[in-house]
């Protein structure tokens, strides 16, 4: 008798190596073997300042745990240090770049274009240019590995440094650097870093919080390319209908800086001012044990309040407000009206020993 | 018997059997059709006619065994075998909301084989056969029960098939459209084409078929030329008012009797007539007797596969208490 | 068989029916923006449909982002779902197939059907989003001549405009055809088309329910739905091809992968309906 003539149980075989073979094709691709790369810790972190003035052109993506007090006048920073978001940059050097942040629907552009800013929103169908002063808010382009990357390096020594494993981040040879905080003020634990084997630039940032297996914020490349990108893309805005509008003033940070008639302290609970510094907002501390002192007014001061008492955990008292949304501690003084707005990578404990002296240590220097 | 095995096979399966699951559909059936053959495919619902026909025809897979129509494999020789084959099965099937003309233009359309110049032409030819050459353009939905089948037939006629497979061709038919049909399968029959009719109709059979197959339970248990079936049975029935008379006279040759009827195992009624009424005796009716379909098939099968009897009950109490009569 | 089932399609009066349907959404949208003038806020709605108040010309993808999550999802599942059994159900698949129509023949004619019913559908949607973005919405003057501006701000002219909104609408037929081939396997699997509808619809819902999930990231390469809205990056200057390469490796592999299982469930399957 002729055998059961049913070849169902082959084709859906065919259909099962064809769908295993493109399930597993790519994980195979992203996951072969990197070689390995003997330099130390030092080396690596030398190469990752020395690569301050390279070139390159990229695709980003961060993601963040850090849930921000939702205040307008910290524009993008929630979006930038809450969420997961894509930004795609070109990178010619420090004066002249260019970062969109790539949303579903939209686009949120900042381009340096060597004197001045220029700022983009698709949705508003507005640009608007600015100055670039030096004290401002966090921005997209502060999040990018390698900006993230020389910032926490910033003040650390060789002896805090230590090695990881090499990785492949977006295709690219990375040599791994974990750093751990020299200060005990500092609320970050370590950070953990990838760089490219050739340039020395970060490709992969990811920041640990006191006590946190996994990372408060990791920003990473998916694509890189260490060339040089063209003058036409990091061009400016040219759309015909494009509203152009020129502010004053960056953002509120910028904007109490420039006006406010009030003077930091030369020092906050240890941490030297430091030099950036050149008006009414205090910076302190240096990569990651850093913090910032910005005066705000009543009506701006007071929503923010409102908000930080809000976040779970704040300590609340008359004098002040202090609220951690993981390795970012965020504190605001007094209970009414004006206040010092206190943000930076230090410990809530710290932070409050640091609001009471920025109160105390506040210069006031009269009408402009 | 000699003349039937000249001509070519059309239909032929080989311990053709069917699984589905744990149930057994088809159970190792040896049909056997041959050209120019009407052959009726007997057997009572659930008795894997439906199985064995969609086999036949590609569309469900055996199990295991073997099919052969038109001389070639099943299901590997498709593409030669039933562009040659019309088949309606298990009733009509169109598109509710076209016409049944543009229904036939669409379904001959779908293979290469359907002439575009000559398909208008066919499906009138086809319509015209079945008796709807004058539909309207209504949509099949709007159709009757009756017309829906014929337009079912006139789909499996319009290439003009060298084999037919019917399915209860005759389902929600008047008796006068069941004469009609019977004739068109006669008529087509007569001009060269094999038909195989599916039925539980025995009367429908009888009627129509040269040649039967008795399918129960899966299992072919029954198979041959209608005029075999039917052939005399070797004894001669009779009726007479003299009852007492003729049994004295006809002595052994008696098989059984009434108060009215003799059954005499004697091949010629000529002969026992001539006896009796040398005798004096009264004869009401005199006949060779034949064996009817109906015996045969209810003898071969078991009680209907829609029943499901206790197994501690007797088979069946119905019953004929003649057996022998199932050769 | 191509032939035939496209006649079938064009002639149904439910095809026609349907592409009215998923074109009136966007055709009462317009109306609406045209009467009220006012857009989403920044941030919500569909992609483009806060520029169109000043561009006409980009009602079409607006148009195209308001069908595309689902509408025309809907609608290519309930025609490719009806495929194989719709006819199971109607009866008319065993007529079919012993007309003979190859069972292999059959799946490539019902998806060309289902996929030129998506191109109407979409043909449709960007005709009268078009007239209706330049009679109702948007500058006319500026617009039929001139420059539009890309997602990052710079000038685009009409010919890259024209050139990038063909491509985005060939990137959602595509998308929508990995769809097609996925309703295609479940209608001939299951035995009414509604199942088959509704299983393509669970994947899709299912899928989308996966993507605001974090812990499901290692997954979300390979949801259909992953890449869908990609179709904006081609405004983008330069365009972002990552995400537009990698929506259509992942639709032509789930076309592969269902087009072949629907072959290998379909082509010795017992058609017993």
């Amino acid at each position: 008798m002729p055998e059961p003539r049913s070849t169902a149980p082959r084709r859906w075989a065919v259909v099962a190596v064809v769908a295993a073979l493109l399930v597993a094709g790519p994980l195979a691709w992203r996951a072969r073997p990197v070689a390995a790369d003997d330099a130390t810790a030092a080396v690596v972190a030398e190469r990752v300042r020395a690569s301050a003035d390279a070139s390159w052109s990229g695709l980003v993506e961060t993601s963040g745990a850090l849930q921000l007090p939702a205040a307008d006048e910290l524009s993008d920073l929630g979006r930038l240090l809450g969420e997961r978001t894509r930004l795609r940059a070109w990178w010619q050097d420090d004066r002249r770049w260019r970062v969109d942040e790539l949303l579903p629907a939209g686009e949120h552009g900042l381009r340096r274009d060597g004197v001045g800013l220029v700022s983009w929103d698709f949705e508003r169908d507005r640009a608007t240019v600015s100055r670039d002063p030096d004290v401002r808010l966090p921005r997209s382009s502060d999040v990018l590995p390698p900006a993230l990357a020389r910032r926490v390096l910033d003040g650390v020594g060789d002896d805090d440094l230590e090695r990881l494993s090499d990785e492949r981040v977006a295709g690219r040879t990375a040599l791994g650097l974990r750093v751990r905080p020299p200060s005990p003020l500092s609320s970050i634990d370590h950070v953990d870093l990838w760089a490219d084997r050739e340039t020395g630039v970060a490709l992969r940032v990811e920041v640990y919080a006191d006590g946190q297996a996994a990372p408060s914020f990791t920003t990473a490349f998916v694509e890189h390319d260490p060339g040089r990108p063209d003058d036409a893309e990091v061009g400016p805005v040219t759309g015909q209908r494009v509203d152009v509008e020129y502010d004053e003033a960056l953002d509120i940070a910028d904007a109490a800086n420039q006006y406010a008639p009030l003077r930091p302290p030369g020092s906050l609970v240890g941490l030297p001012q430091a030099e950036a510094t050149d008006g009414a907002v205090g910076v302190f501390g240096a990569g990651t044990t850093q913090l910032v002192t910005i005066p705000l007014r009543g009506r701006e001061a007071e929503p923010f309040r409102e908000q930080l008492q809000a976040v779970p955990g704040a300590a609340v008292t008359a004098e002040r407000t202090v609220a951690a949304v993981g390795p970012l501690t965020v504190a605001i003084t007094g209970s009414d009206d004006g206040g010092l707005l206190l943000a930076g990578w230090v410990t809530p404990e710290a932070m409050g020993r640091a609001a009471a002296e920025a109160v105390a240590g506040y210069e006031y220097t009269g009408d402009r | 018997m000699s003349e039937l095995s000249q001509r070519p096979v059309a239909v032929r399966t080989e311990s053709l059997t069917k699984r589905f699951g744990p149930v057994t559909a088809v159970d190792g059936i040896d049909l056997e059709v041959r050209e120019g053959d009407v052959y009726g495919f007997l057997g009572a619902n659930g008795s894997g006619k439906t199985t064995t026909v969609r086999m036949l025809l590609g569309l469900v897979l055996p199990t295991s065994g073997r099919v052969e129509v038109l001389g070639e494999p099943m299901p590997s020789a498709w593409r030669r075998v039933l562009p040659q084959v019309g088949a309606m099965i298990e009733g009509p099937a169109a598109y509710g909301q076209l016409s049944g003309r543009r229904n036939l233009a669409l379904f001959d359309a779908m293979a290469a084989d359907g002439d575009r110049a000559s398909r208008a032409r066919r499906v009138d030819d086809a319509l015209e056969q079945v008796g709807l050459g004058g539909v309207d353009k209504r949509p099949v939905r709007a159709y009757s029960l009756g017309m829906r089948q014929r337009l079912g037939l006139a789909g499996a006629l319009l290439r003009r098939p060298r084999l037919l497979v019917l399915d209860e061709p005759t389902n929600g038919l008047d008796p006068q459209g069941i004469q009609e049909i019977r004739r068109l399968l006669l008529e087509l029959n007569a001009a060269g084409t094999t038909v195989v009719v599916s039925s539980h109709l025995l009367a429908e059979i009888e009627q129509t078929c040269t040649r039967v197959g008795v399918l129960d339970r899966g299992r072919l248990v029954l198979q041959d030329e209608l005029d075999d079936l039917r052939r005399p049975t070797g004894h001669v029935e009779l009726t007479t008012p003299d009852v007492g008379h003729a049994l004295g006279l006809l002595g052994g040759t008696v098989v059984a009797h009434d108060d009215q009827r003799l059954l005499v195992r004697d091949p010629d009624p000529a002969a026992v007539n001539a006896r009796l009424v040398a005798a004096g005796v009264r004869v009401t009716s005199i006949a060779a007797e034949v064996r009817r379909l109906e015996d045969v098939v209810l003898a071969a099968t078991r009680a209907g596969s829609d029943r499901f009897d206790r197994p501690d009950r007797p088979d069946r109490p119905d019953r004929p208490d003649r057996e022998e009569v199932a050769g | 068989m191509i032939p035939v089932e496209l006649s079938k399609l064009l002639r149904s009066r439910r095809t026609w029916m349907t592409i009215a349907m998923i074109d009136a959404l966007p055709a009462l949208v317009a109306v609406l923006l045209a009467v009220t003038d006012l857009g989403p806020r920044p941030g919500t709605g569909p992609a483009f449909l806060s520029a169109v108040l000043t561009d006409g010309t980009l009602y079409p993808l607006a148009a195209l982002a308001i069908v595309l999550p689902l509408f025309l999802p809907i609608a290519v599942a309930l025609t490719a779902g009806e495929a194989v059994a719709g006819e199971a159900q109607q009866g008319t698949l065993r007529y079919l197939l012993v007309r003979p129509v190859g069972r292999v023949r059959l799946l490539v004619a019902k998806l060309v059907a289902s996929m030129v019913f998506v191109v109407l559908a979409v043909l449709v949607v960007a005709a009268t989003a078009y007239v209706l973005g330049v009679l109702l919405l948007g500058d006319e003057s500026i617009t039929v001549t001139g420059p539009t501006t890309s997602v990052s701000g710079t000038a685009l002219s009409t010919p890259e405009l024209v050139a990038r909104t063909g491509l985005a609408f060939g990137y959602a037929i595509l998308c929508m055809l990995g769809v097609a081939c996925v309703a295609l396997f479940l209608s001939t699997v299951v035995r009414t088309p509604a199942a088959a509808a509704f299983g393509t619809l669970g994947l899709l819902v299912g899928s989308t329910v996966l993507l605001t999930l974090d812990a499901a990231q290692v997954l979300h390469p390979y949801l259909p739905t992953r890449y869908w809205i990609a179709f904006v990056d081609l405004f983008r200057d330069p365009i972002l091809w990552r995400d537009i390469v990698r929506g259509t490796l992942l639709q032509l592999a789930y076309v592969v992968v269902f087009l072949g299982a629907a072959w290998a469930s379909f082509a010795t399957k017992d058609v017993s309906d």
